[in-house]
């Protein structure tokens, strides 16, 4: 340090040693720089440490153009803006770093201050209201206005290849009971002519004790025995079948497929980069899609009971048959998470809309006994 | 040290010259502890920032011959690049799903190789992010930069990814050697141009028993870091001592042990803390059950317990909190103590080869850094 200083004195008060890169070169240079009307550098002259080779003509940079870049430790290193974008000076020895630091008006923070940041928070908080608003409010609408615009032909595309997941998972397992499947036949297409849905795709039981029922874009039905064997009369079946088609008819599922994929899209691309964020994001994500999708349930259970009224039966034993599947729901689980109904709810709903039944049965007797035999015997479940 | 800045950089230069790192960890833990708070407060927005606070850090505390490197990108550009990426990734998720509709229609899980389009996209941003990096370096006042095609550079991980693949893994040292002599050979510091020297044969003969022994470790899991570790710093002091700059040449003494140490400490953190948070959770639950108790008296199963709303609470905040420490140990050891490690044990030969380099090259956009984020790939 000594040495140093006494160079500086030695050049003089108001100059020093510092060191020189013009941004054109890589060459280092050692300089002196002279604090006067502007800063000036130069490679010749009174410095004992002046030794670069070639002799630099005279650079001069003015106060209010001199930015502070990133150096070493204990090391001023700035750039000019009227100079070369990479010319950098370098000066090392305290006191000098102190003189030009108080001339530059301008020099600039190395790092973001408490403005900068709180700046950054507040364009941060700015965009995540946005995006909350467009998950909560935009895409739904979006969904809801796109949806019948996707041709159904479309629609029918997405089903033929769900279906032929569907059918890679369960391949085996398709029960094929000839008078089991006229009879599901039957009720199928009984059903889908009441609501105008394509009756010229095939529709299947499928061997599994999972008690569950979904319908594939197009009008193809899927029922796993695992419901079949829990109903006792077809009215059970028929209100759960009526409720999935009603699914289709409302176009929930394209509906829902532009909700989930937007929204996750966004949100997982946006806040992307935290490190195991997605378990948050997965979080909220299915607390708003679970939301929607009730509302989605809501209106396809109201489906089911208008189509069972046409037929002339009641929507009762659907509910019944819910409700033996999932027992009382209340207090179990946040209902605010759940993405039906409870359903207790469900089942006093469809009670209210309980009536005799005027229509013809859905099935007779024995294809209802051919029904829930369809996957061998009633052994399998 | 600033004495010896001062002494003359004359020839002979002939012994070669250290690197050295002059960081001071409790400054980096600072930075990276505070990034990660306002990580969370911006919803992950200010990761730009923190990223470029990162490697300005870094960066500007590597001296090599006395003067210290400088990081001039900023934040900003990645905020840009990373819009600019969204608005090119929107149409080309739209078009993926489209076309894997289509596929699945033909043959159910048929748009399964529609991910390998996103593989080859995602080596195409791992070029392009490397190249604004580079580009963003400047020693002595002049920038390193790049040239050669991010698509070119794909195309070739893809074809040696795939001969890996066939191979179970034997293929991988020379597919890291093509794809580090295709970076290099566009790589430029100045009019120097880099170039790599490291054969897939010479890494091969430092790891290969590590391939073999691999499977030990899924059995003896315990072996994993130490094989982990010890793969790392082969690879790193392969790859350092193979990189060339025209007459300039990179030498890496790293101990084959240097990493023991450092990824036991991130696995004891992780234990440690993982704990702590176990703990957090159990005393506020039980805490709030015998607040909330009449609530859930009736009903209290563990089942019930874990979805009762008050605690999904506390646990998301735990949760977070154990993630930001997490972030901030990971940062600490994995990039800094990592990076400080392998610069202080690596030697330049032939450093006046660079003492007069004519300044070229322009800084590329910081599109593919953009890319890389919204894929979320990462590569050196």
């Amino acid at each position: 340090m000594d040495s140093v200083a006494a160079d500086a004195a030695m050049a003089g008060p108001g100059a020093g040693p510092a060191i020189y890169f013009d941004g054109l070169s890589s060459r280092r240079q050692a300089v002196v720089v002279t604090f006067k009307e502007q800063l000036e550098i130069s490679g010749e002259g009174l410095s004992p440490v002046a030794l670069s080779p070639v002799s630099l003509a005279p650079v001069s940079w003015a106060y209010s153009d001199i930015r502070r870049v990133d150096g070493g430790p204990g090391i001023l290193r700035v750039a000019c803006l009227s100079a070369p974008s990479l010319a950098r000076l370098e000066i090392r020895d305290a006191a000098l770093a102190t003189e030009l630091v108080s001339r530059c008006t301008q020099l600039g923070e190395s790092h973001l201050g408490g403005r900068g940041v709180a700046k950054i928070v507040g364009w941060s908080l700015a965009a995540t209201i946005s995006i909350v608003a467009v998950v909560l409010f935009a895409i739904p609408l979006v969904a809801d206005r796109l949806a019948p615009l996707v041709p159904e032909s479309f629609e029918r595309r997405l089903g033929d290849a769900a279906d032929l997941q569907v059918k890679t998972i369960f391949g085996d397992r398709i029960c094929n009971d000839p008078a089991g499947k006229a009879a599901f036949s039957k009720l199928v297409d009984t059903l889908r002519k009441s609501v105008d849905l394509d009756i010229n795709v095939e529709s299947s039981v499928l061997s599994t004790p999972i008690p569950n029922a979904f319908a594939l874009p197009g009008g193809r039905v899927y029922l796993l025995n695992g419901l079949l064997a829990k109903a006792d009369n077809p009215d059970e079946i028929a209100g759960v079948l009526a409720h999935e088609l009603g699914h289709l008819k409302h176009r929930d599922s394209v509906r829902e497929m532009i909700y989930n994929g937007g929204t996750s899209f966004l949100i997982g691309l946006l806040f992307g980069d935290v490190t195991g964020s997605s378990a948050v994001i997965f979080a909220s994500r299915s607390l708003v899609t679970s939301s929607y999708s009730r509302d989605a349930e809501q209106n396809a259970d109201s489906f089911a009971i208008d189509v069972m009224e046409k037929l002339g039966r009641s929507p009762k034993p659907m509910g019944e048959l819910l409700f033996r599947v999932t027992g009382k729901e209340g207090n179990k689980a946040l209902s605010i998470l759940a993405s039906h109904p409870l359903t207790e709810d469900r089942l006093k709903r469809m009670s209210d809309a309980d009536r005799p039944a005027g229509g013809q049965p859905l099935l007779t007797a024995t294809e209802w006994a051919a029904l829930k035999s369809i996957c061998g015997s009633g052994a399998k479940t | 040290m600033n004495q010896a800045s001062f002494v003359p950089q004359h020839p002979p230069a002939l012994p070669p010259v250290p690197v050295a790192f002059s960081g001071n960890r409790g400054d980096f833990f600072r930075l990276a502890a505070r990034g990660a708070a306002l990580e969370l407060v911006t919803v992950g927005f200010y990761r730009f920032w923190l990223v470029t606070d990162i490697r300005r850090h870094l960066w500007s505390h590597t001296v090599v011959d006395g003067d210290a490197a400088e990081y001039t990108g900023r934040a900003k550009e990645l905020l840009i690049g990373f819009l600019f990426a969204l608005a090119i990734l929107v149409p080309i998720y739209l078009a993926y799903f489209l076309i894997s509709v289509e596929a699945e229609r033909y043959k159910a899980f048929a748009s399964f190789p529609l991910v390998v389009g996103f593989y080859a996209f995602g080596q195409f941003a791992i070029y392009r992010a490397r190249r604004y990096r580079l580009t963003r370096t400047v020693w002595r006042g002049v920038r390193f930069w790049m040239d050669g095609s991010g698509w070119a550079y794909a195309w070739r991980a893809m074809l040696w990814g795939l001969l890996a693949f066939l191979t179970i893994g034997l293929a991988l040292p020379w597919r890291e050697a093509a794809l580090e002599r295709y970076k290099m050979r566009h790589s430029y510091y100045g009019d120097l141009q880099g170039s790599f020297e490291g054969s897939g044969w010479e890494l091969f003969k430092r790891c290969w028993w590590l391939w073999l022994l691999s499977p030990l470790a899924i059995v003896l899991f315990p072996l994993a870091p130490f094989f982990y570790a010890e793969f790392k710093a082969r690879e790193w002091r392969w790859w350092l001592s193979g990189i060339r700059f025209g007459g300039v040449s990179l030498e890496s003494a790293l101990p084959r042990t240097a990493f023991y140490g450092l990824y036991w400490k991130l696995i004891g953190w992780f234990m440690l803390l993982s704990t702590a948070m176990g703990i957090f959770i159990a005393v506020l639950g039980f805490l709030l059950t015998k607040m909330t108790g009449a609530d859930l008296a009736d009903s209290a199963t563990p089942v019930t317990l874990s979805q009762s709303l008050p605690l999904v609470i506390v646990g998301a905040i735990g949760y977070l909190a154990l993630i930001l420490s997490l972030n901030v140990v990971m940062r600490l050891y994995l990039q800094r103590d990592v990076w400080a490690r392998v610069s202080e044990t690596t030697q330049l030969h032939g450093i006046e080869a660079a003492a007069n380099v004519a300044a070229r090259g322009d800084p590329a956009s910081a599109l593919g850094e953009g890319f890389a984020d919204g894929l979320d790939v990462a590569g050196f």
